[in-house]
């Protein structure tokens, strides 16, 4: 594949214009939130402080910009059908941020973010295509109902996982600004190396990268805003929706395996879809030195947060960096995954 | 460093994620010619079943025992933490 001036204009594009949105629109939006008392304690903090939430319809508004313009620079559906999936994601998110939803609600209702990619398949064939492609070992053979169950599947675990990485000042963040600049580095490689592959999966996957980075400007240590479930649902679905279009499933698993970790742990010890403010007992806890200890009630679900404090409490600020570093491990072995699928 | 030993559940889980894919994809799902009378075609189906929880079981277990080594040796020396 040969890159234009023009493509990479156009990409660069779908990249600026949704962080723009965000950096400047932010502002003005969490102080519209603050101003009709939408805000929440930061629990986390002595005394709680007070941060705007959720943040979630901001990032949305900065997705949508993103992709539509994705979708005008190459005219795919891949933009449109990620929209979609986000769309889904963002009402689901702010129907709990409002309601509070049930522990099996959630996922259920998340199936549907899926719907958008099933259907648009049918109009355009290289939406996504139903394999998997292995480092070394290449490409399965095409499974089209299967492939097919895993992408409705996919939905709700990811965009669950996401979720439940959100419970510390940047730790959802800085998640996913590392998880999709690796996936974004695996599209880009796809792209390059493999012939006839649309730029347009490489457009409508750079979206989700610029709308994190504009967010962790707000949500960094010391947060001025949180994302609310409509945030990380949305982010999360965008998430899988990129791995999907994009093909590059196996990078993206690798990525997010705290996530997928720390949803494992706590899904086994609680047994099951329990909703984080109706849990029993919290994993962690805040001691009078302002530090954050883990909790040593064995009926308090087990977390990847948790399993860090075991080995002695940190302040917030160096948890979220000991979380940094185990995601960012993770998007290295990702990175080299991309390598040996693409180049090797 | 604190954070090896999760780094090392990480690597192990993300090893067993790759190969558990592949396995699934390329043996699991294409098992077997397509059979034409129904106690065979069930008993293929039944095995593949077994074969995918098979998989899942295995990784759960994995995870879970490297986790409980890494729990057990943090709790040990810590009276703080053993209440």
């Amino acid at each position: 594949m040969t890159l234009g001036l023009a493509d990479a204009g156009l990409l660069l594009l779908s990249f600026f214009i949704p962080l723009l949105v965000i950096i400047l629109g932010m502002p003005g939006y969490l102080a519209a939130l603050r101003r009709s008392g939408r805000v929440v304690d930061d629990v986390h903090k002595r005394p709680p402080t007070k941060v705007p939430s959720p943040a979630g319809p901001m990032l949305f508004i900065g997705a949508l910009a993103g992709e539509m313009v994705a979708y005008l620079a190459f005219g795919s559906l891949i933009p449109l059908a990620l929209m979609g999936a986000a769309g889904v994601a963002f009402a689901v998110g702010i129907a709990d941020d409002v309601f509070v939803l049930g522990g099996w609600t959630k996922p259920l209702l998340l199936l549907l973010a899926a719907a958008p990619l099933v259907l648009l398949v049918r109009f355009q064939k290289d939406l996504y295509t139903p394999v998997l492609t292995f480092p070394i070992l290449g490409d399965t053979a095409p499974h089209f109902i299967i492939y097919t169950l895993l992408v409705f599947i996919s939905f709700p675990i990811v965009a669950n996982a996401f979720n439940m990485m959100d419970s510390f000042n940047g730790q959802l963040s800085w998640f996913a600004l590392l998880t999709s600049v690796a996936l974004a580095f695996g599209i880009t490689l796809h792209a390059v190396f493999t012939a006839g592959f649309s730029l347009a999966h490489l457009a409508a996957a750079l979206p989700l990268v610029a709308i994190t980075l504009g967010f962790l400007v707000f949500n960094r240590y010391p947060s001025k805003a949180f994302d609310g479930d409509s945030g990380s649902l949305m982010l999360g679905a965008m998430f899988a929706g990129m791995a999907i279009t994009g093909g590059v499933e196996v990078a993206a698993m690798i990525a997010i395996v705290p996530a997928i970790l720390n949803s494992f742990y706590t899904l086994s010890s609680v047994r099951g879809f329990v909703e984080r403010r109706r849990m029993a007992s919290r994993p962690t806890y805040l001691g009078e030195d302002g530090n954050l200890y883990a909790t040593t009630d064995s009926s308090a679900p087990t977390t990847l947060v948790r399993l860090i404090l075991l080995a002695g409490p940190q302040s917030e600020r160096d948890l979220v960096k000991s979380i940094i570093i185990l995601v960012a491990a993770s998007c290295l072995l990702s990175a080299v995954i991309s390598l040996l699928t693409w180049v090797a | 460093m604190r954070l090896a030993p999760l780094i090392g559940i990480e690597v192990v889980a993300f090893l067993l994620i790759i190969a558990e894919t592949y396995v699934f994809f390329n043996v699991v799902v294409p098992l077997g010619p397509i059979p034409h009378n129904l106690l065979e075609y069930t008993g293929y189906g039944l095995l593949k079943f077994l074969l995918i929880v098979g998989l899942g079981v295995v990784w759960f277990l994995v995870v879970l025992e490297m986790t409980r080594l890494y729990t057990r040796s943090k709790l040990s020396p810590s009276p703080r933490l053993s209440s």
